[in-house]
């Protein structure tokens, strides 16, 4: 192995710009550190846990609701408490909806007639609890603010064409509430279990960007199947 | 005591702003149609200072046509947008009920 370093490129960043919320975040970090309101490893822990949620939890909410008519009627009415049925508390375990910010969430039903997206252009709103972290494209300001403005656009760019007599219907959420989409259960999925079922029910399909196949789940790689 | 029913036809005051509110400006001025009730809750404008006991307003959901919102509009006439609004961001718009 060499011992010198002589690639022309130049240094990479570790990181990109610094926000003003990155730099709020670190110095009230510290400060609560040094006032022992919790500790750096507790700090460690809760971003570990955070962080892996995935969108595990939304996947099952849609795939009940596909064989549960009387479980999807209640997860419509109420989502905040219907998740509790799939072991996900909204209020756990800070009472605020951490690791969401808000505890007021709203499944939206595609329908034949009705297509239904999620944005927030004011920031990143995102139903964490039942989706884990947003994914990066979510966030930034291109995809927030095309996605209320060239909704069809959007979806074509991610390879969904929806017929001309199916509304787009976009969801910006710019308050309290928490909004995830639930697909329209696809063909030749009948006699599915709820586990099947759940695999195809991807973290794009609930943002709206994409429709469930019967063919497709997320942890398939694409590269690999296509050779 | 709420002021607008569901199926109401408001419009989203174009009011001045100061500091944190949470109402998109291509919202303001449009009209739309209230589909849905939200609880009453604390409003951005007092929320953003910590102001647990700030005023609290009734919030709707309302519905805007797209071609509504923004006058070039490259999708189709049935697209539509929703969003959540404090009740003082709401008037009747012209020509009441639908």
């Amino acid at each position: 192995m060499s011992t010198t370093h002589d690639h022309d490129h130049a240094p990479i960043e570790a990181a990109g710009e610094i926000s003003e919320f990155d730099v709020l975040e670190t110095a009230i970090r510290g400060l609560a550190i040094e006032k022992g309101l919790f500790s750096p490893e507790d700090h460690r822990r809760f971003m570990e846990w955070a962080q892996r949620i995935g969108p595990h939890g939304g996947s099952r909410l849609v795939a009940r609701a596909w064989l549960d008519p009387g479980f999807k009627q209640r997860l419509l009415a109420d989502g905040t408490e219907t998740s509790k049925e799939i072991g996900i508390d909204w209020l756990d375990p800070t009472g605020t909806g951490t690791p969401s910010d808000f505890t007021y969430f709203y499944v939206l039903e595609n329908t034949p007639k009705v297509h239904n997206l999620i944005v927030c252009t004011l920031c990143s709103c995102y139903p964490r609890p039942v989706l884990g972290q947003a994914p990066e494209w979510y966030k930034t300001p291109h995809y927030r603010r095309r996605a209320v403005r060239w909704p069809r656009e959007v979806l074509a760019e991610f390879g969904l064409h929806l017929a001309a007599d199916v509304e787009v219907r976009v969801h910006d959420s710019n308050q309290k509430s928490r909004f995830m989409v639930m697909p329209m259960r696809p063909e030749g999925t009948e006699g599915w279990t709820e586990d099947q079922l759940a695999a195809i029910v991807t973290r794009d399909t609930m943002i709206g960007v994409a429709l469930p196949r019967a063919d497709w789940t997320a942890d398939r790689s694409p590269v690999a199947t296509s050779r | 005591m709420r002021r607008f029913a569901i199926g109401d036809r408001v419009t989203v005051r174009d009011a001045t702003t100061l500091f944190h509110h949470r109402t998109q400006s291509y919202t303001r001025g449009r009209t739309g149609v209230v589909v849905d009730h939200r609880p009453e809750w604390l409003i951005p404008e007092d929320e953003a200072w910590q102001r647990e006991d700030g005023r609290v307003e009734p919030f709707y959901v309302v519905r805007f046509n797209q071609i509504d919102l923004w006058p070039d509009y490259t999708g189709l006439e049935l697209d539509t947008l929703e969003s959540e609004f404090a009740e003082g961001w709401l008037v009747p718009a012209e020509g009441g009920r639908r």
